[in-house]
């Protein structure tokens, strides 16, 4: 009883069961799952539907005392697609953004699914507890910090290896003014700090895998290397999948800003993306209908990837819908 | 049972490749930590790079404790950390769950519809246009409500309660279990290592947030802890003329990092029980 | 029974949160419920069509003026702008006596990151939630505030403003002015602080003489980074560094040419230092003292504060740097903890073909602008109040107060002259933010850093190029990000000798013709000839 007044009944999408067609009768039906997904629904209208209108400022000449509705359209109406376009620097920066997102698309799955599978194989309890406690907290460094150590620690003139470097009789190593260098620090530091944040997914997923059969292979004879390859892997294989088709979504999001933190005018050559574009470009200069456009850019090349790469994932009955 | 020594080399290698890590992972963070407790002037004298202090001063956590706002934000965090985490989980998997029905007309349009908002966006200006019509200007609510659901959560969720057995939910609904009990006495239960997770992805957002509260919040009394340490952290970025200014320097930052995040993680570790308990399902099939 | 429990509880939860939720939005907002999904679409289009209506209920964060001591009457005003260290109303005693002085109650609040501010005056602006008065962050978002009919013209109430212009000085408002009318209060003029710093120890140590000519800086640079000045038996020291291109800012001088694409008068001719002849002898001396391996490899690199950490550690020799970051009184003792017989002095320009100049300082430049929303316009009382505000930082006692804090507490007058006490650098720390017209800035600086007058004299003191792009807005169709990226990246590649500086003609004809510098170039010399510059 209690239970049904929890929610607002006015809001019942089969309030009337007069239209008795048959796919009224199923929502009917599953009206209780319906009710449930009001809340969710209610904030996705609210919060994220209802501000959707915010892209056509791709197509106008924002004003912000006019506001969205009245500013004036951009003429011609793709304007702000073609300065991004018609920048020298376009192939550049979207090299550079597939490039970077590609290497972090890799290396921040798979380290941390070794990671969770090593954990998971650990049979020291404490040990492997404390190694997911302090694998965990790089997470909470921002990335200011980050730079400020790897400074402490690669900086050609005081850096600490470069000191080690010369000491040792060798020359420093110009690991952030030089372009061979850069892109692997950015993705390093991004496995460094992601490495025990993202295995605890994969830990979810491997916890939640039905320890029968475990047990079954065990009676098989299998070794611990088969147990996983037949067991933990499968396992997980719809979350990795899942998380694989989402990252796809987001394949030219190379990660503001880290590299806007990170970066100086001897690496833009190989370090400058998208977003590091439209911030000095649009942003710092309040064009916001030139932001819009290129946010509008990759979420429709992330839209093609996530339908396609799900439409692949179903044929091996897996993917989102 | 089988291959004892097999099963011993593979206990060492675990054993050595997880010690690598955690010492990659501690080294960085050790030295933030020691910064933040070393004069810095100490710090500067040994090249800027410490790893164990010679000298402790406990100055900047005094100094923070006492004549910043930390500990008021610290409120505010806790306050919409608990608040928002709760709301978050609660609708999370009203939402999941219904998704995770197959059979559900128009699942696919719904799904469909959390994916769409992962890709596009309408931007900040109509984001905050909403919040502002709504009232939430200046209250808690604008930090907890614009983030009510994140989409991959939702996935996550549905995909792990995807795959409960079917026959689960056949038995219950013989039983004549309506779907709001379904989902409380059998299937949350079941989730606990996945609630978990999503939680401490929550959590963990809360903790960290703090665009919301620069965006939606001008009353300071109601700045969580973030927007605090971002004050400080980025101090060196003031124009020149303010040189009234006292530089925070290295010290004071990395104490209000450490500040911060300690919380927050010293909460996991009481969570990763949850992660490893595994799903009771053999029990409730037999 | 137990897991009954849970769900009761999560149910209680729920429920709760529902309730607190729906009493939360209908209390707020005269907008309705929440769950009326349609509503807040049309508000919020409505807001946006109808700026003037929204600025009408001007105060929607509703807020309680608890422990604002404000008395009742009082005309609450809306700042923002950006800084740090505000302290909360109740211990803002700067807040609490202009309060008081002028009847108001005021909001300040402050963004201690640019970009955080841009976004929040951002959105304000497009909702309609306009703040009386507010930090205009650059010339190229006042354009752009212009354009758009954001901003109120103070042209006509400049009569209103008399405490202003005689603070400020008339000359100042050029700086806001587009089009003939004044659309912002600039700060009070500042001075200029960076300089060459150079260890004298060092210096003594080898029996050097500091450095005249640049001949001689490139001499001194070198045997800092190669004879062993700080005597630990390691080749480890540099001689030079700083931040990005600024590191050279006096050898540019040298040459008699400002930084990178700056605009000056030379010979009573409007320049570019992109085209000033003199710009490659410049790169060629720069490129000589880079292949000397004494200037830090990373300059280019340097953000923040890395050169001054590079300084005070003991590792370098030389650095381009501001007095505050090298002589206040936290630095001074930084350095002599880490080394007792560290002694840095101030370098004069070192001379040379073209001159002595230290680093350019843009007459166009100010330390911040306010600009009040044409909004306000309607609001006769509230606009009158705002006047008040700016009028009263900028006279006498106002201007105490907001330079130096409370008389009698923070400081004491004797004569004319302003004495301050030991609780002026305890708590009076803040009262900057509260200076909306700026401060006569050599007096100032002079009272508040008394140990540090000689570096603020000197500073001040240098031969400097005037350059005037603080009057420069961008024309459309030229895209300065893409144009300083590729100016800044031939620029390393000249220095560097990645490329032969008899590029630099090709280079010229590059940047003109891929990006748009033609345009740029035309359009800012016909606004600083309007000005009457060049003429």
């Amino acid at each position: 009883m209690n239970r049904r007044t929890s929610v607002p009944s006015a809001h019942d999408p089969a309030a009337q069961p007069g239209v008795l067609s048959a796919f009224g009768r199923s929502i009917w039906r599953y009206k209780a799952f319906y009710v449930m997904l009001l809340p969710g629904l209610l904030y996705y209208i609210v919060f994220k539907y209802i501000p959707m209108y915010g892209v056509i400022i791709a197509f106008k000449n924002y004003n912000l005392m006019e506001g969205i509705w009245s500013s004036p359209w951009a003429s011609p109406w793709n304007k702000h697609f073609l300065t991004f376009f018609e920048s020298p620097y376009f192939s550049q920066l979207l090299t550079n953004t597939f490039l970077i997102s590609v290497y972090k698309l890799i290396f921040g799955m798979v380290p941390p699914i070794a990671m969770a599978l090593l954990l998971n194989e650990c049979r020291i309890k404490w040990f492997r507890s404390l190694i997911q406690t302090l694998t965990y907290m790089p997470h909470f460094l921002s990335w200011v910090i980050i730079y400020g150590i790897l400074l402490a620690l690669l900086s050609q003139s005081s850096g600490l290896l470069n000191r080690w470097l010369e000491d040792a009789g060798g020359t420093a190593i110009p690991f952030l003014t030089s372009t061979s260098y850069f892109r692997s620090i950015l993705v390093g530091s991004e496995i460094w700090q992601n490495l025990g944040w993202g295995a605890i997914i994969y830990l979810a997923a491997i916890a939640g895998i039905d320890p029968t059969l475990y047990e079954a292979a065990r009676v098989d004879g299998a070794s611990r290397m088969r147990m996983i390859w037949h067991v933990t892997l499968p396992g997980i294989r719809t979350v990795v999948i899942m998380l694989l088709i989402l990252n796809l979504g987001h394949i030219l999001d190379a990660g503001f800003e880290q590299i806007y933190i990170m970066y100086n005018v001897q690496v833009y050559a190989v370090a400058d993306i998208l977003d590091t574009w439209v911030f000095r470009t649009g942003l710092q200069q309040l064009n916001f209908s030139l932001a819009s456009a290129v946010g509008l850019f990759k979420a429709a090349i992330g839209l093609i990837l996530v339908l396609g790469s799900n439409k692949l994932a179903k044929r091996w009955g897996e993917g989102i819908w | 049972m089988v291959k004892g020594t097999n099963d011993r080399v593979v206990n060492t290698v675990v054993f050595v490749i997880l010690f690598g890590c955690g010492l990659a992972a501690v080294f960085p963070l050790l030295y933030v930590l020691s910064v933040s407790l070393t004069p810095f002037s100490e710090v500067l004298k040994n090249g800027g790079f410490i790893l164990i202090p010679k000298s402790i001063t406990f100055d900047a956590y005094r100094k923070l404790l006492t004549e910043s706002n930390i500990p008021s934000a610290f409120k505010v965090t806790v306050l919409v950390t608990v608040i928002g985490t709760i709301l978050n989980l609660v609708v999370t998997a009203l939402m999941a769950y219904p998704l995770s029905r197959k059979q559900l007309p128009g699942r696919k349009f719904f799904l469909m519809m959390v994916v769409f908002t992962l890709l596009f966006s309408g931007g900040i200006i109509p984001t905050y246009l909403v919040v502002k019509a709504l009232g939430l200007l200046d209250t808690i609510w604008a930090m907890i409500l614009p983030n009510l659901v994140w989409s991959f959560n939702v996935l996550i969720m549905k995909s792990f309660y995807e795959s409960l057995p079917e026959e689960l939910f056949e038995s219950a609904r013989i039983d004549g279990a309506k779907e709001f009990r379904i989902l409380l006495q059998i299937v949350a239960p079941l989730s606990i290592p996945v609630t978990m997770t999503i939680g401490l992805f929550y959590t963990v957002g809360h903790w960290n947030e703090f665009f919301q509260a620069i965006m939606y919040v001008t009353d300071r009394t109601l700045f969580p802890l973030q927007v605090v340490v971002r004050e400080i952290l980025i101090q060196t970025q003031q124009p020149l003329e303010n040189v009234d200014n006292m530089t925070p320097g290295e010290t004071l930052q990395m104490a209000s990092v450490i500040m911060a995040s300690l919380p927050i993680i010293v909460v996991y570790p009481f969570l990763q029980k949850h992660f490893t308990k595994g799903m009771l399902l053999g029990s409730v099939k037999g | 029974m137990r897991r009954m429990k849970i769900v009761s509880v999560m149910l209680a939860v729920f429920m709760l949160s529902c309730s607190v939720l729906a009493g939360c939005s209908s209390g707020n907002s005269s907008n309705g419920e929440a769950s009326d999904a349609n509503k807040p679409a049309n508000a919020a289009a409505g807001n946006a069509n109808q700026p003037a209506d929204a600025a009408a209920d001007n105060g929607a964060p509703a807020k309680d003026a608890e422990g604002s001591g404000a008395s009742a009457g009082a005309v609450k005003l809306d700042i923002i702008e950006t800084g740090n260290n505000l302290p909360t109303p109740d211990k803002d005693f700067i807040k609490q006596a202009i309060d008081k002085a002028i009847q108001t109650d005021l909001n300040l609040t402050v963004y201690a990151s640019g970009d955080d501010y841009k976004n929040q005056l951002n959105v304000r602006m497009a909702s309609g939630n306009f703040p009386d008065l507010f930090q205009v962050p650059d010339r190229a978002a006042l354009k752009q505030f212009v354009d758009q009919g954001l901003l109120l013209d103070l042209t006509p109430y400049m009569d209103k403003l008399q405490d202003v212009k005689g603070f400020i000085g008339d000359e100042s408002l050029k700086k806001t002015t587009m089009g003939g009318d004044v659309y912002a209060i600039p700060k009070a003029p500042n001075i200029p602080y960076n300089t060459y710093w150079i260890r004298k120890d060092w210096l003594d140590k080898l029996g050097l003489q500091p450095p005249s000519t640049i001949d001689e800086f490139l001499n001194v640079t070198k045997a800092f980074a190669e004879q062993d000045p700080d005597g630990n038996g390691k080749k480890d020291t540099i001689g030079l560094t700083g931040s990005k291109f600024s590191t050279f800012a006096p050898i540019f001088g040298a040459f008699g040419v400002g930084d990178p694409n700056t605009f000056y008068v030379k010979e009573g001719k409007l320049v570019n230092s992109l085209y000033d002849p003199a710009m490659k002898d410049a790169l060629a001396f720069i490129k000589k003292l880079i292949d000397t391996g004494a200037v830090d490899p990373e300059i280019m690199a340097n953000t923040g504060l890395q050169h001054q950490e590079k300084a005070i550690k003991g590792q370098a020799g030389i650095v381009w740097i501001d007095w505050p970051n090298l002589s206040k009184d936290q630095f001074t003792e930084q350095i002599k903890k880490v080394n007792p017989n560290a002694d840095w002095i101030q370098l004069a320009p070192p001379k040379g073909p073209g001159g002595q100049y230290d680093g350019p300082f843009d007459a166009g430049g100010t330390s911040g602008m306010y600009a009040i929303p044409k909004a306000l316009e309607n609001d006769k009382e509230k606009l009158q109040k705002v006047f008040d505000l700016l009028n009263y930082v900028s006279g006498t006692d106002g201007s105490q107060l907001v330079q130096f804090g409370i008389k009698g507490t923070h400081f004491n007058l004797e004569g004319d002259k302003v004495v301050p006490t030991d609780l002026m650098g305890k708590e009076a720390g803040f009262t900057w933010l509260y200076q909306f017209t700026g401060r006569p800035e050599m007096a100032y600086l002079q009272t508040k850093f008394a140990p540090q007058s000689k570096y603020i004299e000197f500073a001040n003191s240098q031969p400097r190029i005037q350059i005037l792009n603080g009057f420069l807005s961008n024309p459309d169709g030229y895209n300065p990000a893409d144009a300083t990226r590729f100016i800044e990246e031939e620029f390393v590649k000249f220095i560097y000798g990645k490329n032969p500086i008899a590029g630099y003609d090709a280079f010229l004809k590059t940047l003109e013709a891929s990006m748009n510098f033609k345009t740029y170039m035309d359009a800012s010399t016909k606004q600083l000839e309007d000005l009457g510059y060049g003429k």
